[in-house]
């Protein structure tokens, strides 16, 4: 598990810093995720994605039950995703370093991807609090999550 | 059913987003193994929010690394039952292309660190037992040597009381016999009257300390309440010379008697016990000259 935290702590306190924005709240997420992850290691099943896809939606999952249980949505809903502190730390760059660093990856979606992707993945927005929250019918939502993450696909590859 | 159309959609994506309702999560699922379209799509969508998630990484406090790891160690351990439901999953994840289940059993020598305190506290309480065991057989041994000790000392004791009545005794025979070997005691022997024929009785007397030894070689039993009184004859004037012991009438030993200034014979009378002053000649046994 020592290797398992080495290898993944960084992504996975990088995901759940950004949901639940309080680094107190992260480190307790991520020892729950790390507690999960072994505990229900039995559920993971290869043939639905990498493990790593399973990790990362393990403790991201944690980090939205823990901001929906405390209520934390209530007073962060209308604060700006970009507020988050994450956004202001730079990305590590030990960490896999072929990968393009997150400023040049947002810079290069418009802010209506970003804002979409940012609420479905970090948000822990369903697409229908997603469409309610920006005002766009859920079909919207699904196209527009579909080009952000083409143009972010572009980026990664 | 169009199978680019539904790609475009952003169905995709939004199951990968996981924000699908059960059925649709179905759906998806299905279409993934029936068409390879549908699943390279899935998997660039995964890689892509992978890498999204990536791009976010922040490295965690360096303090918070054993805090997790230690915080993680503890609740595995409180719920070490359902710890070992993974062991299958463990034994399909070899088929898959990605080393990353290594990680997995790098946990092992935190578990083998707790087993080995297991170890310690079994080792403990063997210890204690065998202990406790030693204990009691030792106690016993202890409780034997005590028995053994105090026996041997009563026997000790035994003996040398023994030890020393028989010196007592020796000490009175070497007396007697430095008496018998003393040149200065004259031997005086008693012969029995016509009355006890087989009476007979030697006096050691030696003139010059005056000592008086008396040595029975036989005389008749006293019936009781009689005891035999030794006189001295000084020019026919019977002196008391002291009354025989039981032991010294039975022949067991030489007595001192009383001293004589001067004597020209002895004899043994039966006397009332006690003595008497002066001799009952009728009841006289033994008697001789010097």
């Amino acid at each position: 598990m020592t290797e398992f935290y080495d290898k993944y702590s960084s992504a996975l306190y990088g995901v759940i810093l950004r949901i639940v924005r309080r680094e107190e709240e992260a480190e307790d997420v991520l020892q729950e995720s790390l507690v999960k992850i072994w505990n229900s290691f039995h559920s993971y099943d290869a043939s639905k994605g990498r493990l790593f896809t399973w990790v990362l939606n393990v403790s991201r999952n944690l980090a939205i039950d823990k901001i929906r249980s405390r209520q934390y949505r209530v007073g962060s809903r209308t604060q700006p995703l970009d507020d988050s502190p994450a956004e202001h730390t730079p990305a590590v760059a030990t960490f896999r370093p072929e990968h393009i660093g997150l400023q040049d990856m947002t810079r290069q979606l418009n802010p209506d991807q970003q804002q979409i992707i940012d609420l479905l993945y970090f948000g822990g927005y369903t697409q229908s609090e997603a469409a309610e929250e920006l005002n766009l019918p859920l079909g919207t939502v699904k196209t527009r999550a579909r080009a952000a993450l083409k143009v972010l696909s572009k980026l990664i590859r | 059913m169009n199978i680019e159309e539904y790609i475009e959609s952003g169905q995709l994506e939004l199951y990968v987003l996981q924000q699908l309702a059960p059925a649709e999560q179905a759906e998806v699922e299905q279409l993934a193994t029936q068409y390879p379209e549908v699943r390279a799509e899935l998997a660039r969508i995964r890689q892509t929010l992978e890498g999204y998630a990536e791009a976010h990484a922040v490295q965690p406090p360096a303090a918070m690394r054993e805090r997790v790891l230690g915080g993680w160690q503890q609740a595995i351990r409180s719920t070490e039952p359902i710890v070992t439901a993974p062991q299958p999953a463990q034994a399909q994840t070899p088929a898959q292309p990605e080393a990353v289940v290594r990680p997995i059993s790098a946990a092992e020598p935190a578990e083998t660190g707790s087993s080995w305190y297991r170890w310690l506290a079994a080792a403990a309480v063997a210890l204690l037992v065998l202990s406790a065991g030693a204990n009691m057989v030792f106690y016993n041994r202890w409780r034997d040597a005590e028995a053994n000790l105090l026996a041997m000392q009563s026997d000790q004791a035994r003996v040398a009381s023994t030890m020393q009545v028989m010196e007592k005794r020796l000490g009175a025979r070497t007396q007697e016999l430095a008496v018998l070997r003393n040149e200065q005691f004259a031997p005086v022997v008693l012969k029995g009257v016509p009355a006890a024929p087989g009476a007979r009785a030697r006096v050691l007397y030696n003139a010059s300390t005056h000592a008086v030894y008396l040595d029975v070689n036989n005389l008749p039993a006293a019936p009781a309440g009689k005891q035999y009184q030794l006189w001295a004859l000084d020019k026919g004037k019977p002196v008391d010379a002291g009354m025989l012991t039981a032991r010294t009438a039975a022949g067991d030993s030489l007595q001192q008697m009383k001293d004589i200034a001067s004597a020209q014979a002895f004899a043994i009378t039966l006397e009332d016990a006690g003595g008497h002053p002066t001799p009952n000649l009728s009841a006289l046994t033994v008697m001789g000259q010097i």
